[in-house]
């Protein structure tokens, strides 16, 4: 599961390294679709408020094991990469593309009835606590951008932090890969 | 219309005249618009707005607030942006009212349903007339 999820990253950050090529931007906002399309039945047990009391209890211990948490690895999910300014909340303007595309797809018909959480990711450098604070900072400052500059209506987006707590390369918790963004689609919009 | 266009960068210009009929409105991808602000204010951005995010209107307010040190091309560009997001929410949300005739003639029986209807639109070509049809690409959703 991991290792596929991780090509998908992968993909997608080679397609938008690739810029200027219409053919791969089209590709890549088809890839969230398509991907972020699919529905999942255990989205609509997804309890966001219980995620966030799950992480904040256990830092530095990680979150992949915990009742809530455990179930995002079913639903239908991407992982990119957005850049902050060191220890802010800033995004840096390399990545205003990538929230162009997100925002590219959720106002997609086939997205558009659907709610979606946004969970940030840290690499294990610095303290477990902090990272997790700043990692929800991060995710909320996506979903700020996506509901007012890119008008996605603010009640199909929840943020949420996962700090250090999840990293995608376990065996190196400190590489810059761990730092991502992930995008998943958590049911229909009541 | 024609300001709009004059701000965007040279290679997206040519790539939209190349694409459009005369007169058409032609929309560009959030990414696009995404992707033409970063270019032309990012440096601007990093030298006047450190630590400020794109969301609430953050980042244009700072760069009005510094105007007379940001680069022409970026007050221009920023300003063509936010019209050309604009521009492209109102083609998606235009969609359905010019398309309900040729989706009423075109769709009978589809399941209900924004994703369903376009679906078949899309297939429908030899029904969609050109209104419904430009709608749609102004959209971006083809």
């Amino acid at each position: 599961m991991s290792i596929r999820r991780f090509r998908n990253t992968l993909a997608l950050t080679v397609l938008l390294a690739a810029a200027g090529n219409a053919g791969s931007q089209q590709l890549s906002e088809h890839q969230l679709v398509n991907t972020l399309g699919q529905v999942a039945e255990a989205a609509s047990a997804i309890d966001v408020a219980m995620l966030v009391q799950e992480v904040a209890s256990n830092p530095g211990k990680g979150v992949a094991g915990l009742p809530h948490w455990s179930q995002l690895a079913t639903l239908p999910q991407f992982f990119v990469e957005i850049n902050f300014e060191n220890n802010s909340v800033a995004i840096e303007p390399g990545s205003y593309r990538t929230l162009g595309l997100i925002a590219d797809a959720l106002h997609h018909p086939l997205l558009l009835r659907y709610k979606f959480l946004v969970v940030g990711h840290t690499n294990a450098t610095g303290d477990a606590k902090h990272n997790l604070k700043l990692s929800a900072r991060r995710a909320e400052a996506i979903a700020e951008a996506l509901s007012t500059t890119f008008s996605v209506a603010p009640n199909r987006l929840f943020a949420i932090g996962a700090g250090s707590e999840m990293p995608v390369d376990a065996a190196n918790p400190k590489a810059a890969d761990n730092r991502r963004v992930q995008l998943l689609n958590i049911g229909l919009v009541k | 219309m024609a300001k709009r266009l004059s701000v965007l960068s040279g290679t997206v210009l040519i790539a939209v005249l190349a694409q459009t009929g005369v007169g058409q409105t032609q929309t560009i991808s959030y990414a696009d618009a995404a992707t033409l602000l970063a270019k032309e204010c990012g440096a601007d951005v990093k030298k006047f707005c450190k630590g400020l995010n794109l969301g609430n209107g953050r980042i244009k307010n700072c760069l009005e607030q510094h105007q007379a040190k940001v680069s022409p091309a970026c007050t221009s560009t920023m300003a063509g942006v936010i019209a050309s997001i604009q521009l492209r929410l109102a083609a998606q949300a235009s969609v359905d009212k010019i398309c309900a005739r040729d989706a009423a003639r075109a769709c009978r029986g589809v399941v209900p349903g924004k994703a369903h209807i376009l679906g078949c639109l899309l297939k429908a070509t030899r029904i969609v007339g050109a209104k419904c049809s430009q709608a749609i690409t102004d959209a971006g959703w083809r």
